[in-house]
């Protein structure tokens, strides 16, 4: 066994749990094979990392380096960003891959910068063009998608979480660890620990209809459509992206995306959402998606269900009618639905 | 303080189009019309608001472009920076992160800038490399995704809140100099007042050739554009706007969701 390695993976754990996006990785990793054969192995960095490097030899049959650094506890960029970039210096692999996370999107390009590597960022597909390989990423707020490929000796790539999944091979042998120790030091950065956002006043994670908007709503005063349209549909709640929330038209806890609320209701109405990835990522387990946007080339489309190309300023007044016409129908004695519900 | 604001200019992304080409590789129309990053705002909010409560100094802003990327810096002054830098490329190619950083850091290293802030990531590229691949070239601490500075105790820190999944924000207290990326939401930035806008029209900014610097190492090709997959049926429903309404009323009852 080497400890050389084409294709190294760089695992993720805290507190010495192994995050689920490690595995992915060794899955991606397997697909790059596909393309550019060669071994691959598995990186991880922190304090006691013993045991979680042992589970992921194991679970992944592969190789894993534990590289054991006292007082590195935490993540925080830079002493993890020296020892990684120490490790991948002396290592010489033709690619790093690391998780698209709030984590590895920021030591990436640090990293690669150091070590005049190549650095693409967000790959959620791989395919090969003009004899290269190629990387798949979001580029224009997702409308479409650039394939990118690195001219240098290593490739340090970032992977949206999710998108490959990881099957233990049957009958793999379980892999082997290799022990490292390193020394690092954060002077310049001083970890104080974490805090949640805002207080949780909603729980949009609970409802089974969530209506949710993005800057196609035009103005605060439009909000209010958005919550005529939920008081039509039973338990329905709203929600919104993130540009919503920070301009202060919904509270944070109605947050849909990475940096919010991950939700799965049975249904989902986008009114006015162009579909980013951050906030796709939070909603792609939905079990119904129904898109209303302006604009045709919205990346949102690509996750619906149902796709309606209209302003939602002027369509939610007619949706709401029709739907309450067919309440209405149903019962008649029921009451007029659709006013606003101010959650 | 002497801080440094990096900003980009980029198409307005509302307004482009995805064309399908014969040859089936899609391809982008844009308008014509490019502005200042969306993200990038929020930086150059930061860095006025940095400069008033400590009510003195200095805001340069800079970016890197063709001969068309001197007009983002116009806003940033309007806003209330100082002076604007316009680091000029030969062509229209966006030449890369890792360019884009080697050459703000060229720039950036002598005027020794105690604070430089981005954008967390520009509209267009969406890579979010620049800044942290600027701080590795200047060998400063640095924190992406940051959504809260205040001072410290220490008056030559930094405490930073940055944002990790899931609602979660970590603390964090950062010795300066120091690169921060910001994300939207850290603050509201103002409008640009019309006098300030007017000094910026009359004031003459500072360009470099980009050929002048040193050439980076690195370097990404994008070798084409691809349509993203469809994940889902993508139903699309066709007619007026009413007929639409209608048949979707239709669906959410036959679905149960009535």
């Amino acid at each position: 066994m080497t400890e050389s390695v084409d294709i190294m993976v760089i695992g993720i754990c805290t507190d010495g749990r192994v995050h689920p996006e490690t595995y992915d990785l060794i899955a991606f990793g397997r697909r790059l094979q596909a393309f550019r054969p060669g071994t691959l192995g598995v990186c991880i960095l922190g304090q006691d990392v013993g045991a979680a490097a042992r589970e992921v030899a194991h679970q992944g049959s592969v190789q894993v380096t534990a590289i054991e650094c006292p007082g590195l506890s935490h993540y925080v960029s830079e002493p993890y960003g020296a020892v990684l970039a120490e490790e991948i210096a002396a290592a010489k692999p033709v690619f790093v891959c690391t998780a698209h996370t709030s984590q590895g999107w920021e030591w990436t390009p640090a990293v690669a910068a150091r070590i005049g590597a190549g650095c693409i960022c967000g790959v959620d597909g791989l395919t090969e063009s003009q004899g290269r390989i190629c990387f798949q990423k979001d580029v224009y707020g997702g409308k479409i998608k650039g394939l990118f490929a690195s001219n240098t000796a290593t490739t340090i790539i970032s992977v949206q979480p999710g998108v490959f999944k990881f099957t233990p091979a049957p009958g793999a042998s379980s892999g082997c660890v290799i022990r490292k120790n390193a020394t690092c030091r954060s002077e310049r950065t001083r970890y104080l620990g974490t805090s949640r956002a805002k207080a949780d006043v909603s729980d949009i994670t609970a409802a089974p209809i969530l209506v949710a908007v993005g800057s196609g709503i035009g103005n605060q005063e439009n909000i209010k459509l958005a919550h005529r349209l939920a008081g039509c549909l039973p338990k329905a709640a709203v929600a919104g992206t993130r540009i919503i929330c920070d301009r202060g038209w919904l509270g944070y806890s109605r947050q849909v995306g990475v940096s919010g609320a991950t939700v799965a209701p049975a249904l989902y109405i986008a009114c006015g959402i162009s579909g980013a990835s951050q906030h796709v990522m939070g909603m792609r387990g939905a079990g119904c998606v129904i898109a209303i946007n302006s604009d045709p080339h919205a990346p949102i489309f690509n996750e619906a269900d149902i796709c309606i190309v209209e302003d939602i300023t002027r369509f939610i007044p007619l949706i709401q009618d029709a739907c309450v016409r067919r309440i209405n129908n149903k019962d008649p004695r029921s009451g007029v639905p659709g006013s606003p519900r101010e959650e | 303080m002497k801080i440094l604001v990096c900003v980009k200019q980029v198409p307005d992304i509302e307004r482009i189009s995805v064309r399908n080409n014969p040859s089936g590789m899609p391809a982008l129309e844009i308008s014509g019309e490019f502005r200042l990053n969306y993200f990038d705002e929020f930086a150059v909010e930061e860095a006025v608001r940095i400069k008033e409560r400590m009510a003195r100094g200095r805001i340069d802003v800079i970016t890197v472009g063709p001969d068309r990327a001197a007009d983002v810096l116009k806003r940033p002054i309007g806003m209330g920076a100082d002076a604007g830098i316009h680091l000029r490329t030969p062509t229209d190619a966006d030449p890369g992160p890792a360019a884009v950083a080697s050459w703000i850091a060229e720039c950036a290293r002598p005027r020794e800038y105690r604070l430089i802030l981005c954008g967390s990531m520009s509209e267009d590229g969406m890579n979010g490399q620049v800044g942290p691949m600027l701080a590795a070239r200047l060998n400063l601490p640095y924190a992406t995704q940051v959504i809260a500075i205040t001072p410290a105790s220490d008056p030559s820190m930094l405490s930073i809140q940055r944002e990790i999944e899931g609602g979660i924000r970590e603390m964090l207290e950062i010795r300066m100099p120091a690169l921060l990326t910001l994300q939207p939401g850290i603050n509201r930035p103002r409008y640009p007042s019309l006098s300030r806008l007017l000094r910026a029209n009359r004031q003459g900014l500072e360009t470099v050739s980009t050929e002048a610097l040193e050439p980076a190492g690195a370097s990404i090709d994008c070798l084409g554009l691809v349509a993203p997959e469809k994940r889902r049926a993508s139903q699309v429903l066709t007619g007026s706007t009413r007929e639409k309404a209608e048949r979707l009323a239709a669906i959410l009852e036959e679905k149960a969701f009535l």
